[in-house]
């Protein structure tokens, strides 16, 4: 009798805990699956106003193109209307800004974070009061020099604009992670013969891998899902994903052009998914921090 | 391989002195213990000599070289650091090797180096290994092996075996004289641990509040210690410590007389005996006191008793039993006694 109550009670109590947690999944993953099957069907199925089951049946994609699925979107998205341009922008930007906010990020962290020196802790207090503005703030007070100087539209602005934005918080995390690195450990690289910088490259560095590629993934998200400063700031030809998408949503006086927007969301995320899975261990090494110390 | 001089050296952070006015000649090949309780400026000193710390004022000489302004790479010393300083992303083999990596060694004497000096502290078995994977005792044998690997002017040693248990401290203790002693590479060694000075030092310099207070050998520290800073601090139990008057060569205060002093001092007056220097007898040089308490140490019995004013320790017999509250006489022999001024707390010459 009481064995079985004994093992009642964990199935009771994993059989609740697990349909919570399908039931969260279902939550929170339906948007994107929702939008990644409707991505397959035409407008008239994804975006009917009759019958919302249609964009499960997928009557009218059948109807068009002679298949419950289509790559239509895709094709209008990626080759018509030129987002492979903006895919190709996006990369420049994201890879420009998370190698400089790293660059910068790493060497200034460094130095805040083996400074002995009081006015650390105000350099460190600026840049947090930086972060906490908002993104827009500091892009219409760039408008008008941008416009005065000519260099309004290009991506190296953009870039440096995303960089100044993210810089704060690349430093800030950056410098906590110097923190948890003893001191000793680059004293004793000076002594045994390297210079400080030596010491930073060879023996700090390596030990700082998984809080460089923590802060290094959202430096690039944060470039990646930008939407106030492209959009402000790049003209159409230099577009980066997040905007054209905003731009495809916008044109609805072609058919289908809605779609495009659906077929250029999901392929906006799928980068993000791989990058994620590609990196988890560093990152969940990196948020736990204290792994760094030998 | 190189005698160091150290001419009034200070270290000040703004108004706050860390090291003052440090004045010391080290010779080649000896090992010198800088001693003192935490915050004495002791491994500031250390630091200023490996170029981690700036000097304020004054001169380091390394053998023949003023070194004030040089990088720490480029004053040729290796330093074991209290919490190793290993570098845990490389192996043992990897973490031996970096200095002479780092200093351009040529590639293929590297094998030959590392594996002489693995083989000196006992490493061949684990040179694979990250240091992760290692004991404590072995972490700093990896940290020895390290600093041994080239053959630098001097070897410095902050707190080496302060986090090492009990048992491991002595031996690695035992294997760091053995080393220095093969190696005859002049050492500088900082702890607060009177044990580990008394045993490794050639000379032992203990500080205070920034100061040198005494510069000897540890027998000199021991037996004839400068003031009443280092006799309080070296001994275990530490020197009994008594404030009184002296007149005419007899000192008294609450329960303890002690007559033919060699002193023509007079006035107020420290006086200092240690606790083995204490006999159990009635004689006329005494303190005459109740037990304070009884501690039974094994090789012997520990009585403590209130005299003037103080907690004394007086070592006695192992067989030796008392209860808390008797009264006992214990005679100290007026040669084993020293006497420091009452202010200052200097050692007063005993011949004047």
């Amino acid at each position: 009798m009481e064995q079985t109550t004994v093992n009642r009670r964990p199935l009771l109590l994993s059989t609740t805990s697990s349909l919570f947690l399908v039931l969260w999944l279902i939550v929170a993953a339906f948007p994107f699956l929702w939008t990644v099957w409707g991505s397959f069907k035409v407008e008239a199925d994804f975006f009917s106003r009759e019958n919302w089951q249609l964009a499960i049946t997928g009557l009218n994609t059948i109807g068009q193109t002679g298949s419950a699925f289509t790559g239509d979107g895709y094709q209008g998205a990626w080759i018509e209307r030129d987002f492979w341009k903006a895919a190709w922008n996006t990369v420049i930007v994201t890879v420009s800004v998370t190698a400089i906010s790293l660059v910068l990020g790493t060497l200034g962290g460094y130095a805040l974070a083996r400074s002995a020196r009081r006015y650390t802790l105000w350099i460190l207090i600026t840049a947090l009061v930086f972060r906490a503005m908002p993104h827009i703030t500091l892009v219409s007070g760039y408008m008008l020099p941008f416009f005065e100087w000519n260099v309004w539209g290009a991506l190296p602005t953009a870039i440096i604009v995303l960089v100044a934005i993210n810089q704060p918080f690349a430093l800030w995390m950056l410098h906590s992670f110097f923190l948890s690195i003893p001191k000793d450990l680059d004293e004793s690289a000076m002594v045994d013969g390297c210079t400080r910088f030596q010491a930073f490259r060879q023996v700090v560095i390596p030990v700082m891998w998984p809080g460089v590629i923590t802060t290094g993934l959202f430096s690039f998200l944060l470039a990646y899902n930008d939407f106030a400063v492209t959009a402000m700031l790049l003209n159409q030809d230099n577009q980066t994903m997040v905007p054209k998408i905003a731009s495809f949503l916008g044109t609805v006086q072609t058919e289908g052009a809605v779609m495009y927007a659906v077929a250029a969301v999901v392929s906006a995320t799928v980068p993000l998914f791989m990058l994620v899975m590609f990196f988890q261990r560093q990152i969940v090494s990196g948020l736990t921090a204290g792994a760094v110390k030998g | 391989m190189a005698e160091i001089r150290l001419n009034n050296v200070c270290k000040r952070w703004g108004k706050v002195s860390g090291v003052d006015n440090f004045d010391l000649h080290i010779k080649d090949e000896e090992f010198l213990v800088l001693l003192g309780p935490s915050g004495c400026g002791k491994s500031t000193t250390m630091r200023m000599i490996a170029g981690l710390e700036d000097v304020s004022s004054g001169e380091i000489w390394l053998g023949d070289r003023m070194v004030n302004k040089l990088e720490p790479k480029d004053r040729d010393v290796s330093m074991v650091f209290q919490s190793y300083g290993l570098y845990p992303n490389m192996t043992v083999y990897e973490n031996i090797r970096f200095p002479i990596k780092v200093r351009k060694v040529p590639k293929e004497l590297h094998h030959e180096q590392v594996m002489k000096a693995a083989e000196m502290v006992d490493l061949v078995d684990f040179l694979h290994r990250k240091p992760a994977e290692l004991s404590g005792g072995q972490r700093q044998r990896v940290a020895l092996g390290r600093a041994i690997v080239r053959k630098p002017t001097v070897f410095l040693m902050d707190e080496p075996l302060s986090n090492l248990d009990a048992k491991l401290r002595v031996s690695t203790r035992a294997e760091i004289k053995n080393l220095q002693f093969r190696l005859k590479t002049t050492t500088i060694y900082v702890t607060h641990d009177q044990i580990e000075a008394m045993t490794l030092a050639d000379r032992v310099v203990v500080m205070n509040l920034g100061r040198i207070q005494q510069i000897a050998t540890p027998t000199e520290i021991y037996d004839n210690p400068a003031n009443t800073f280092v006799a309080g601090f070296i001994g275990n139990p530490a020197m009994n410590l008594i404030k009184g008057t002296i007149e005419s060569g007899v000192f008294s205060a609450e329960n303890i007389r002690i007559e033919g002093l060699p002193s023509q001092h007079s006035g107020p007056i420290t006086l200092g005996f240690r606790a083995e220097d204490a006999e159990l007898k009635e004689v006329q040089n005494a303190i005459n006191a109740p037990v304070y308490a009884m501690e039974l140490l094994g090789d012997s019995s520990m009585i403590a008793l209130m005299v003037g004013g103080e907690l004394i320790n007086i070592k006695a017999p192992k067989d030796f039993r008392a209860e808390i509250g008797s009264q006992v006489s214990i005679g100290i022999n007026p040669s084993h006694c020293h006497l420091f001024d009452a202010e200052s707390g200097d050692r007063l010459s005993q011949d004047i």
